[in-house]
């Protein structure tokens, strides 16, 4: 027995066709990795920002740029460097000689997708220009305040800390930020595949090929934000988020924003697992992408703690 | 992280509980022998460590109790209430209501200690124990009571003590393993709370409707545990702490219990004492002009010659036109419920009239010769020692009886047989005493023994197996004072000595003989006091032992006095006062002996000049000796290994149920809880998908698998049957209900209601305990980490 209407049919359809296309978009840039690709997905869908942490030459940088074309709209890039400066990236206001006038010359925030890559390279100051564009989709520049457009995506890639030349991200920056991810060094067959594709072609066409139409993902978010979450999955959430104020380990606990963006972001997972509703295993699913990005933890003992936090709060059956 | 309550501290929780119980039981029914109250008490707390295992100990002790433990408490709490009617129409006894609440709480607080899991239901039982042993000490100063107290303050410090580590165990535990969660300092209001005021106000409704708010009030108050009740309402309330009706103080000396004042041996007559003892000169008589001085008190008076401070001076004012008191101001008494009280162990016969002699012409019985001297031989002191009983082999340790006199209408003292010493209060002189009978005291020269003397008296007892052969005198080798002891009337001895031949069987002379002839008796007779013989038979003991086969007591004690005259035992009959056990009053720990209580019973005299009393007569006995406690154990271990070799098929069959019972528990409970869903799945298709659910997680938890604190019950399911089992429609299908019934309520039933029963059916029946149980072991990977 159907579980669906004729037109719930037809719509669930349509997102499986333009969910698989996405999927196989961003697997043949990065290739061997598909449960990265799906939480990346998840973040595309749960309107939240994502940050790659990881090795230079991982394909954090092809990964972004595929993200950018599958999903249709316009792609800016900014290469974070020390002398950069928060007007290269908000954009800034000139002279007009011949109008006699100031007039605003945007910056790279104004595209779809923004790839700010080796954010971590410049400095707090620069990084911080990008606080009200990823929390509201707006920049102010000389007092005048600037939309950007709806879908505005924000992928960061970022070195490990530990490296010279580093930044570290400030808190609140980090908390706008919907998970962090680390793509990790493929497996063998797959850097063999990557070899093998790789003789003969100078650039991948497909990769620039767009999936969606315009539009299309603002629907497949507006469908995102409509999936169930029962107050006793609500309860859990909190629970965990209060869990992990407490804990002797955790510098800095999970805000409110960042429980909204776990509920958002599990809402997307269970989008992309063909559920109505999200269950105790969504949220547990993408807890540490999404909790590590935010909570105040040694690096090397983020998974440990937040397993802990799972496995000592009850779910509700 | 979630604190756990150490099983430490719940067992620790019920050993107080245990403990509370164990008081409240001895306690609160001080007629009860103090064993038997600590068997009941150890029942209970064994059935309930025997209910403590199937009890699932939530994985959040700060999570809300559920629903089937409020009914479970309400259960218990209300279980006394219902059982007490039962109770008092089928024997007749009753609790008061005030102890009917302190086992009803007894019940709550063995329920609370059973699901000690719970925090809430932990700290409840802490308290409830607490209120137990405080109502125990509060009831009684019993030895045992005292010991269970003390053992009760040892385990509460050591409750206290690892209370306080386990609260401790979070912040010294090692860092990285170390976790914990906000408290919630608004706490969650448990939903039953409210049930249970709506429960508490609508009784209360209906008591004051169907009582009225008078009786209610009185009912309410008898109900509070130590408050002993006003006996307004209730016929078993005890009127206070630890006494009853018979302590309360009056004027009526019959009213009183046993206490030796000498208020209560007054009568319109001189007081005993004062009739006495020449000590104390002739009665008081308080003059008038020395009042003042005496309620000064004599040596304030003396030693100060001063005004008097106020507290000491009798002439306070005091306002003489003043009104009355209204009403009655003296206290009530109640009048005597017998003819005397007997405080000790019971059976008791006191003798009143002796007969020795059976006339066959009038078919009665003489009265027996008064014997030749009255004189009590005492030895000194206000105990009456009578010094003539000589320790022998047969005759056990001294037993202490108290007699208060109610409504004697003779001069009887009464006494139990084989008396050694007695005494009434402080009268000191023998010859205010004198033998009426052979064993039979009477005060001399008084025409009524006066309501409220206390009869104190010590008298051995006797173990009739210990007795030899030739302790038993012959009628001719007894000394000449009593010649009739062995007279059987010539017309019925052919027929009473073949009887008696007949019945003794091979016995050789002895108890053994005795016994084996009262045993007919009491085995093969039935006591009748309305069978008694035509008129016009001459010999009613021949009627009665051949005809008839029942009678009143006085047939069978005539017939068994004839008998053994027959066998050539010196015997007689004595008319008394039998104090049954059945008539023990645990409230006042006394047995009332009425006028219905007069009896007939035969006696032989031994050889030592003894009376010994013997009952033929069924639903009668004698006073057996106190058995030490190794031999009570030996006795009641031989009756046991009686009773089950007489019940030996029914009781191996138990047996084999209850063993097997024992082996497949778990496989019972679960084709419990399988009926039960299967006879009432529920409602709603999310109700019948949760209740398969339930089923299948309580088999994953009776076969050692189960569900992980982080795992919903799907991924359980998921992980593990699929894994062990493989492609699996049916389970699929069910993991997809459950995920739908636990986090898509609002969204419309996307099964039909059949289907659902259907696929929880055959998942249900093809994922039995069994299965589970042969799973390999490692087939929850439940882990995510």
């Amino acid at each position: 027995m159907s579980i669906l209407t004729d037109d719930a049919q037809t719509n669930l359809a349509l997102k499986g066709t333009l969910l698989e296309g996405i999927r196989s978009a961003l697997n043949r840039a990065l290739r061997g990795k598909a449960d990265v690709v799906e939480k990346v997905i998840a973040c595309l869908l749960a309107r939240g920002h994502l940050l790659l942490e990881d090795l230079p030459g991982l394909g954090k940088t092809t990964l972004a740029k595929a993200i950018a074309f599958a999903v249709g709209g316009n792609f800016s890039r900014v290469q974070c460097t020390p002398d950069l400066l928060p007007g290269d990236i908000t954009g800034f206001s000139v002279f007009n000689q011949k109008t006699r006038e100031f007039e605003f010359q945007s910056g790279p925030v104004f595209s779809d997708v923004l790839l700010a890559d080796e954010i971590n390279r410049t400095t707090p100051r620069t990084q911080s220009a990008l606080l009200e564009a990823m929390a509201e989709r707006q920049v102010t520049v000389d007092n005048i305040r600037h939309i950007l457009t709806p879908m505005f995506f924000v992928i960061a890639t970022q070195n490990p800390v530990e490296h010279h030349g580093t930044y570290p991200l400030p808190e609140a920056q980090l908390d706008r930020f919907a998970m962090k991810l680390a793509v990790g060094y493929p497996e063998k067959s797959d850097e063999l595949g990557l070899l093998a594709a790789a003789i003969g072609y100078v650039d991948d066409p497909f990769i620039q090929k767009s999936v969606l139409l315009k539009g299309q993902l603002a629907g497949l978010q507006e469908q995102v934000s409509k999936v169930l979450v029962q107050p006793n999955v609500q309860e859990y959430l909190v629970d965990l988020g209060r869990a992990t104020r407490v804990h002797p380990k955790v510098t800095l606990g999970l805000s409110p924003r960042g429980l909204l963006i776990w509920q958002r972001v599990a809402q997307a997972w269970a989008f992309l697992k063909d559920r109505p509703f999200v269950t105790p295993d969504d949220i547990q699913d993408i807890a540490i992408p999404v909790l590590s990005v935010r909570l105040g933890l040694a690096p090397d003992e983020a998974s440990n703690i937040i397993n802990q936090l799972l496995e000592t709060v009850p779910v509700p059956v | 992280m979630v604190p756990e309550i150490s099983s430490l501290v719940r067992r620790c929780t019920f050993a107080l509980i245990a403990l509370g119980s164990v008081g409240v039981d001895v306690a609160a029914t001080d007629g009860r022998a103090v064993g038997q109250s600590i068997c009941f008490a150890a029942i209970w707390i064994g059935v309930a460590a025997v209910v403590a295992q199937f009890v699932p100990i939530p994985t959040d002790p700060r999570s809300k109790p559920p629903l089937w433990l409020f009914l479970l408490l309400i259960g218990l709490a209300s279980a006394p209430f219902g059982l007490e009617p039962l109770r008092r129409n089928w024997t007749g006894d009753g609790y008061p209501l005030e102890i009917q609440m302190v086992c009803s709480l007894r019940n709550v607080g063995l329920g609370l200690s059973v699901c000690a899991g719970w925090l809430l239901c932990l700290r409840l039982a802490c308290v409830t124990s607490l209120f137990l042993i405080l109502f125990s000490a509060s009831m009684t100063n019993h030895p045992v009571v005292i010991v269970v107290l003390g053992l009760y303050t040892a385990t509460g410090s050591i409750w206290l003590m690892i209370s306080y580590w386990s609260g401790l165990r979070s912040v010294f535990v090692a860092p990285e393993k170390a976790v914990t969660v906000e408290l919630d300092d608004t706490g969650e209001r448990a939903s039953w709370l409210g049930l249970s005021f709506l429960v508490f106000f609508l009784g209360l409704a209906l008591a004051l409707v169907l009582v009225g708010p008078r009786r209610a009030s009185y009912a309410l108050g008898e109900w509070m545990p130590t408050s002993g009740g006003t006996g307004a309402t209730d016929m078993f309330a005890r009127y206070g702490v630890g006494d009853g009706p018979e302590e309360t103080a009056g004027d009526n000396a019959k009213a009183a219990g046993m206490v030796e004042t000498d208020k209560m041996i007054e009568d319109n007559k001189n007081s005993l004492i004062d009739a006495v003892n020449d000590l104390y000169g002739p009665p008081h008589k308080p003059n008038k002009d020395l009042e003042r001085m005496v309620a000064a008190g004599k040596v304030d008076v003396i030693q100060f010659h001063g005004k008097l401070p106020d507290n000491k001076r009798p002439s306070r004012d005091f306002d003489t036109g003043r009104k009355g008191p209204k009403g009655n101001p003296k206290p009530k008494s109640q009048g005597a419920r017998g003819v005397f009280e007997v405080q000790g162990r019971t059976p008791l016969h006191i003798r009143l009239v002796a007969y020795d002699i059976y006339e066959p012409v009038e078919k009665r019985w003489l009265e027996a010769r008064k014997p030749t001297s009255k004189l009590i031989e005492a030895q000194g002191g206000d105990w009456m020692k009578l010094g003539f009983l000589k320790p022998n082999d047969w005759y056990l340790a001294d037993e202490r009886h108290r007699l208060k006199v109610a409504e004697l209408k003779s001069n009887l003292v009464p006494t139990p047989s084989l008396l050694t010493q007695f005494r009434i209060n402080k009268v000191d002189k023998s010859d205010y005493y004198e033998w009426d009978y052979e064993g039979v005291l009477v005060l001399a020269g008084r025409k009524s023994t006066p309501p409220g003397v206390i009869v104190t008296t010590d008298c051995r007892t006797v173990d009739p197996m210990r007795l030899p052969k030739s302790a038993f005198g012959t009628v001719g080798g007894t000394n000449g004072s009593f010649p009739n002891l062995g007279d059987v009337p010539s017309i019925i001895r052919p027929e009473i000595l073949k009887l008696a031949r007949e019945w003794a069987g091979d016995h050789p002379r002895g108890w053994l003989q005795i016994d084996a002839i009262q045993r007919k008796l009491l085995n093969e007779y039935t006591l009748d006091l309305n069978a008694t013989a035509p008129p016009e038979n001459p010999a009613p003991v021949l009627w009665f032992l051949n005809e008839s086969r029942r009678g009143p007591d006085y047939l069978f004690a005539s017939a068994f006095a004839l008998m053994l005259r027959a066998l050539d035992y010196p015997t007689r009959i004595c008319m008394g006062y039998y104090a049954s056990p059945d008539a023990y009053d645990p409230e006042t720990a006394h047995t009332p002996v009425k006028v219905t209580d007069l009896h007939f019973w035969p006696e032989v005299l031994l050889l030592d000049g003894h009376w010994m009393v013997l009952e033929p007569t069924p639903s009668y006995s004698a006073l057996g000796p106190t058995l030490p406690l190794f031999e009570r154990i030996l006795h009641a271990f031989v009756f046991l290994i009686a009773w089950l070799y007489s019940h030996v098929i029914k009781v191996t069959l138990l047996s084999c149920i209850l063993f097997a019972g024992w082996i497949k528990r778990r496989d019972l409970f679960d084709l419990l809880a399988f009926l039960i869903w299967t006879w009432f799945p529920g409602k709603t298709w999310r109700e019948q998908v949760r209740g398969a659910m339930a089923v299948l997680e309580r088999r994953g938890r009776l076969s050692g698998k189960a569900r992980k604190c982080r795992q919903t019950m799907f991924s359980w399911l998921r992980e593990s049957l699929l894994k062990s089992s493989g492609p699996d429609a049916d389970i699929h299908q069910i993991i997809l209900m459950a995920q739908w019934a636990a986090y898509a309520q609002e969204a419309p039933p996307p099964w039909s209601q059949s289907e659902v029963l259907n696929v929880c059916h055959r998942v249900l029946g093809s994922w039995t305990l069994k299965r589970w149980r042969e799973a390999p072991p490692d087939f929850l990977l439940g882990d995510k980490s």
